[in-house]
């Protein structure tokens, strides 16, 4: 197994006096599909924005394959890395095939019209996210699982090895939610790609994930040593294998709630339970 | 996969919007407050001392005109359909950054300070309103990118500030000079077409022709830009500078534009989107076809103001906002993104 992402000590802040990220460092290998899971303002967009290349890290270094990432150029970077944002309807009703197509682009020929290769990536696309049935219909006519879909096969048509998805599944019902995680390790497991998805479903996270980094706010540390020095504010980050990193203590601390937990089989279920909720008194005392 | 454009498809349907053109500006010629008759036309100048009433007419006063409303039209037309997809908005039009205020301005400015001089036949109002409006869309430009890095809101907001300001700047103006010139210009700038130097409007007609398929070579990014910035920029897309030179150039085209013929509303908000709403939202095919419709659309209505209450003339601003506004209603009603139809 091969290494192709690598953050090393990255730091990062929109303001100075408020990091987002201080001295994370992670190391993903090919073929991995990793979730990003913590609460929100933990940095986890700022993340999957770094490894896009659309902000640049304060300190530390993110490498891809063994290169800076900033010493890529724009083109070359969007050649190793694709990202899907959250789901949403543009503002021109352009279809479904137009929108799959512009993944191409930057390999269209100088009057600004995709080739034969193009043409078959952007099929093989729509075949692979089962969009091609809708490829004529415009996107505000889809549904959000559908349109999510679309903006995937958008991605695979980057023809990329390293796919970066901001919460692929919010406002999805159940069956959309599981169809999406079910293309996505069809992808991984077919093409070889390395996955890197942030997610609030910890459950889907535990049955579909190899990888999971469970990040905290960047904060002061609260210090129980005692000593005078004023901690320097941190990320707190466990990462590793989905069982490993996805335990209930180390969830709760993360959210800062109760959670209840079972075995599924070789699993975890995780089921977040309010001092108000009905089966309370069934999570452990604190 | 059929559905997406092709090079073969944006060649024939380019070519049959243009020989529509052709037609048109070919049978508007002939309508006018004088009847023109073609073949008289065609028997040439005549003599010095018998001249051919209807060569004159057709060469001298309706060609220059409507092949000046034409110029107009693809410029306002091409440049609103750019401005939407950069600004992602559909109610943006080519006057939204500023450049309908900056002309009034400089108008006003070279009508108040008395500047009396030509330049190709061309008075100072419009030179000194085609440097307004560039200048105005700069001073946008600038601010948008202090509030924000090319930030869409803040550009949007920027242009309404400073088109707010500047048009309270010409009211003062206005009120305070209250000579026959200032009424004159307002007049001017409500749109008017009139005729041109030939010098004046072939020059105009290359930057426009030449600004125009400029755009064309951006027009697919556009596609990705309309999406976001993020999204374009994660497909490999130098989004900054693809946003640059699509503002610039379209702001350009306007301001000449505008120098031309003043503030004719509606064209470059209308045409794109009835061209939209048939063809679909393909920068690639909606650049070129906005062009040649945009200059259907002004002949036609230039035409029709020419003859609407001959012997006098109204505003082609006013007909364009009379005429296109229903036409675009019954656009919308009709292929509202039923747009595949054509292919």
């Amino acid at each position: 197994m091969t290494t192709c992402v690598r953050l090393h000590e990255v730091t990062f802040a929109y303001r100075p006096e408020l990091p987002v990220l201080e001295g994370v460092s992670l190391a993903v290998e090919t073929g991995v599909f990793l979730a990003v899971i913590g609460p929100n303002g933990a940095g986890k967009s700022t993340l999957i924005r770094l490894l896009a290349g659309l902000l640049r890290p304060q300190s530390g270094t993110i490498s891809i394959d063994g290169t800076d990432i900033h010493s890529y150029s724009r083109r070359e970077l969007a050649a190793k890395v694709a990202l899907v944002q959250q789901e949403f309807v543009p503002a021109f009703g352009f279809s479904v095939g137009e929108t799959v197509l512009m993944a191409r682009i930057p390999y269209f020929n100088q009057l600004g019209f995709e080739g034969q290769e193009d043409r078959r990536i952007v099929a093989d696309a729509l075949q692979m996210t089962d969009t091609a049935a809708f490829a004529a219909r415009p996107l505000a006519d889809l549904s959000g699982g559908e349109r999510q879909r679309v903006f995937i096969a958008r991605a695979l048509a980057q023809d990329t090895p390293i796919l970066l998805l901001d919460e692929p599944t919010s406002f999805l019902d159940l069956k959309h939610q599981v169809a999406i995680y079910d293309l996505l390790k069809s992808v991984q497991r077919e093409r070889g790609r390395t996955i890197i998805a942030i997610t609030h479903d910890i459950n889907l996270a535990a049955q579909y994930c190899d990888q999971a980094l469970l990040l905290q706010p960047c904060s002061a540390a609260s210090d129980t040593s005692g000593t005078s020095q004023s901690p320097r504010p941190v990320n707190h980050y466990r990462t590793g294998p989905t069982s490993e990193v996805l335990r209930r203590k180390a969830i709760e601390d993360a959210f800062g709630i109760r959670i209840f937990s079972a075995p599924v089989g070789v699993e975890n279920v995780f089921l977040p339970l309010g001092k108000m909720a009905k089966d309370a008194d069934r999570t452990p005392p604190p | 996969m059929h559905s997406l454009l092709s090079p073969r498809k944006l060649l024939t349907r380019t070519t049959a919007a243009f020989v529509l053109l052709v037609a048109v500006m070919v049978l508007c010629s002939l309508v006018g407050t004088q009847s023109v008759n073609l073949r008289t036309a065609m028997a040439g100048p005549g003599s010095p001392t018998v001249p051919n009433p209807d060569y004159e007419i057709l060469l001298h006063v309706r060609v220059p005109r409507i092949i000046l409303a034409a110029i107009v039209g693809a410029a306002l037309a091409g440049a609103g359909a750019v401005f939407q997809a950069v600004l992602r908005n559909p109610l943006a039009d080519p006057y939204i950054l500023g450049v309908s205020s900056g002309a009034g301005l400089g108008a006003m400015l070279a009508v108040i300070s008395g500047v009396n001089w030509t330049l190709w036949g061309r008075s100072p109002i419009a030179v000194f309103a085609f440097i307004g409006a560039l200048g105005t869309v700069w001073l946008v430009w600038t601010i948008g990118r202090i509030t924000g890095k090319f930030h869409v809101t803040g550009l949007l907001l920027a242009g309404v500030v400073v088109n707010a300001c500047f048009s309270a700047i010409i009211m003062f103006l206005t009120s305070i000079a209250r000579s026959q010139d200032v009424y004159a210009t307002v007049f001017w700038l409500m749109g008017n077409m009139a005729e041109e130097d030939p010098f004046v409007l072939w020059a105009s007609a290359g930057c426009v022709a030449a600004g125009l398929v400029g755009l064309f070579f951006i027009s697919a990014p556009l596609n990705v830009i309309s999406f976001g910035q993020t999204d374009a920029q994660s497909m490999g897309i130098h989004v900054e500078r693809v946003q640059f030179i699509a503002l610039a150039v379209s702001s350009f085209i306007t301001a000449v534009a505008v120098s031309l013929s003043g503030l004719i509303g509606f064209a470059g908000l209308i045409v794109p989107h009835a061209v939209r709403l048939v063809f679909g939202p393909d920068h690639r095919q909606l650049l070129p076809l906005s062009s040649i419709m945009g200059a259907v659309f002004l002949v036609v209505a230039d035409t029709i103001a020419r003859r609407v209450v001959a012997p006098a003339q109204l505003p082609v601003g006013v007909i364009t906002a009379m005429i296109g506004g229903p036409f675009f209603l019954i656009l919308l009603m009709r292929y509202n993104r039923r747009v595949y139809w054509l292919s």
